[in-house]
């Protein structure tokens, strides 16, 4: 009976640290999502384990709850098979959209998912997007992919050198990132439908921190080639890199804006480094970005244009901060530690690293949640949009 | 300068003009950009921005870090200006170059944990730098050194402490040695 009281005891407090916890407002796409008021969308498809998938992709989001068949306001249904799945949103008895999707099962899966993400709140979903990362788990820092949920991870290289700063075109069907494979800090090629890799930077100094343009045509880094860590950007095609910046600091990590006319970029000209944009078409004014935070690196833009996370040093520790582009303010988002972030399609959400393990972060909510890859010493993500 | 110099300094002065003519590999020369090159050292005799060399055809991991190993040269936190108490080992080294010619040098730079990875492989690009402009300015020709960075991801020493820090935040000075 006394563990009995314990546990009735323990529900309790739950209950009620739950009911006093405080509301956040959120305004997304046109539908407020409230905590503790999301949208209930019933989730009931026959064949496989669909039904278990599309459930935790819609709770991941943390703007929707999925709840059983028949109870939510909206129902997601359908009929699932080895090679796709056929998905329905309804509303009260009217149907919001119907809809094939083709692939694997969790593939499919993920698909329908976003497709119910974006018509229920405006948002375009991740739950289909891949992620890449490094991971020393090995011994070596290899390349991984996966699935944002955390499934199917799988060692892209396996040269028992160290891999590093990954970035997944678009549609996950290239990636760029630098190795040491030559004993050389070189910049790779890979394409992901045909499974080839090429270096196809490798200057001396060091060749580093590649990163898509948005269009997929071309990449900015960091070369040391004319004597010092600087910003060029080239065209995947071939050709001559283009000077970026030209300071007697580092520049590293740059993140190109959606529309490919800008860079953001972390420079210690200044002394400690910050975050700078500028130009992406040659050597031009450096606009610096005060986030409030002495130590500021691995900036990532939003898709949407309007955000830029970055990771800050506060202390002895990172966390992520989130710079807001229109009002010129920063803020952190995390207090339990974070670095790297790289943000999902939905300009909302974000991965980043800490102590080794993947997290999604809410960025309007702050809640993280773990992206398990089933492998420790994990970092530097990157995700497809 | 006397007789005793005049031969190592030609054989130095050789190597540098057979460096010349390698093949450059992938490297464009963007034609009188010297790029800008920042001020490692206050006292540094020569402080022009100097590009990285062409690579040498063997990899860095080949190289002898022993010989020199007790002139590897140790930096303050987030830092890449050669501390003025450790300018003597680059005599060291300068001396020790002059006296073996043939070879060429990896400068290997690297950093504490305390930064994130692109940054921490930034830093340590710019230790080796640093040490490769100073070594310049003692008269070792540019072509013969060649800088890498590997971060903060092969630490000397392992842990969190001032000390195990301090002893990570380095440049490591490599013989080439010749096949």
């Amino acid at each position: 009976m006394k563990s009995f009281s314990v546990t009735l005891t323990v529900l309790l407090v739950i209950s009620l640290t739950s009911l006093l916890a405080l509301r956040l407002h959120a305004q997304e796409g046109g539908v407020e999502v409230t905590v503790g008021n999301l949208p209930r969308v019933g989730v009931s498809i026959s064949g496989g384990e669909a039904t278990q998938v599309v459930s935790n992709d819609l709770r991941r989001t943390g703007m929707m709850t999925p709840v059983g068949g028949g109870t939510g306001e909206y129902l997601a249904s359908g009929e699932a098979s080895e090679s796709g799945l056929t998905g329905r949103l309804t509303r009260g008895g009217s149907e919001i959209f119907n809809q094939t999707f083709s692939g694997s099962p969790r593939g499919a899966a993920h698909e329908f998912a976003d497709a119910i993400t974006k018509a229920i709140t405006g948002l375009p979903g991740f739950s289909s997007s891949k992620i890449a990362f490094v991971s020393s788990a090995t011994g070596s820092k290899e390349l991984y992919l996966a699935d944002i949920d955390g499934y199917n991870a799988r060692a892209y290289t396996h040269d028992h050198v160290i891999s590093a700063s990954p970035s997944l075109n678009h549609d996950a069907t290239k990636l760029v990132y630098a190795s040491y494979k030559s004993g050389y800090l070189d910049i790779y090629l890979v394409d992901l439908t045909s499974n080839s890799r090429t270096r196809i930077v490798f200057f001396p100094g060091i060749n580093s921190g590649p990163s898509f343009s948005p269009d997929g045509s071309q990449i900015a880094m960091t070369l040391s080639k004319d004597g010092n860590p600087e910003i060029y950007t080239m065209s995947l095609g071939g050709g001559t890199p283009v000077r970026i910046t030209r300071t007697r600091g580092s520049e590293t990590s740059p993140s190109w804006s959606p529309t490919g006319d800008r860079l953001v970029y972390s420079s210690d000209d200044h002394g400690s480094p910050q975050l700078f944009i500028s130009s992406s078409s040659g050597v031009s004014e450096m606009d610096h970005l005060v986030t409030g935070n002495s130590f500021c690196t691995k900036p990532d833009w939003s898709p949407d244009g309007k955000l830029i996370a970055f990771t800050a040093r506060v202390a002895g520790q990172f966390q992520i901060g989130v710079y807001d582009v229109a009002s010129r303010n920063g803020h952190l988002v995390t207090t339990a530690g974070g670095q790297d972030p790289a943000w999902t399609c939905d300009s909302r959400h974000l991965v980043y690293s800490n102590d080794g393990r993947l997290y999604l972060l809410d960025t309007v909510t702050g809640h993280s949640l773990p992206i398990d890859v089933g492998l420790g010493g994990c970092g530097e993500p990157t995700v497809s949009r | 300068m006397n007789k005793k110099c005049l031969a190592p300094l030609l054989i130095a002065l050789t190597f540098a003009l057979a460096a010349c003519d390698e093949d450059k590999g992938h490297y464009t020369d963007l034609g009188g950009d010297n790029g800008t090159m920042p001020q490692s050292d206050n006292l540094n005799p020569d402080s022009s921005g100097i590009p990285p060399s062409p690579r040498p055809d063997v990899s860095p991991d080949s190289a002898d870090y022993q010989t020199l190993a007790s002139d590897t040269v140790y930096f303050a936190f987030d830092s890449s200006t050669i501390p003025a108490a450790e300018r003597g080992k680059l005599q060291q080294v300068a001396d020790w170059f002059k006296a073996n010619p043939g070879h060429g040098l990896f400068l290997a730079g690297h950093a504490d944990k305390r930064g994130t990875p692109e940054y921490n492989r930034a830093l340590g690009e710019r230790r080796a730098l640093s040490v490769r402009e100073y070594l310049v300015g003692l008269g070792l020709p540019a072509s013969a050194l060649f800088t890498n960075s590997y971060g903060a991801d092969r630490p000397a020493v392992q842990g969190d402490t001032e000390e195990a820090y301090a002893k990570n935040r380095r440049v490591e000075i490599g013989v080439i040695v010749q096949k």
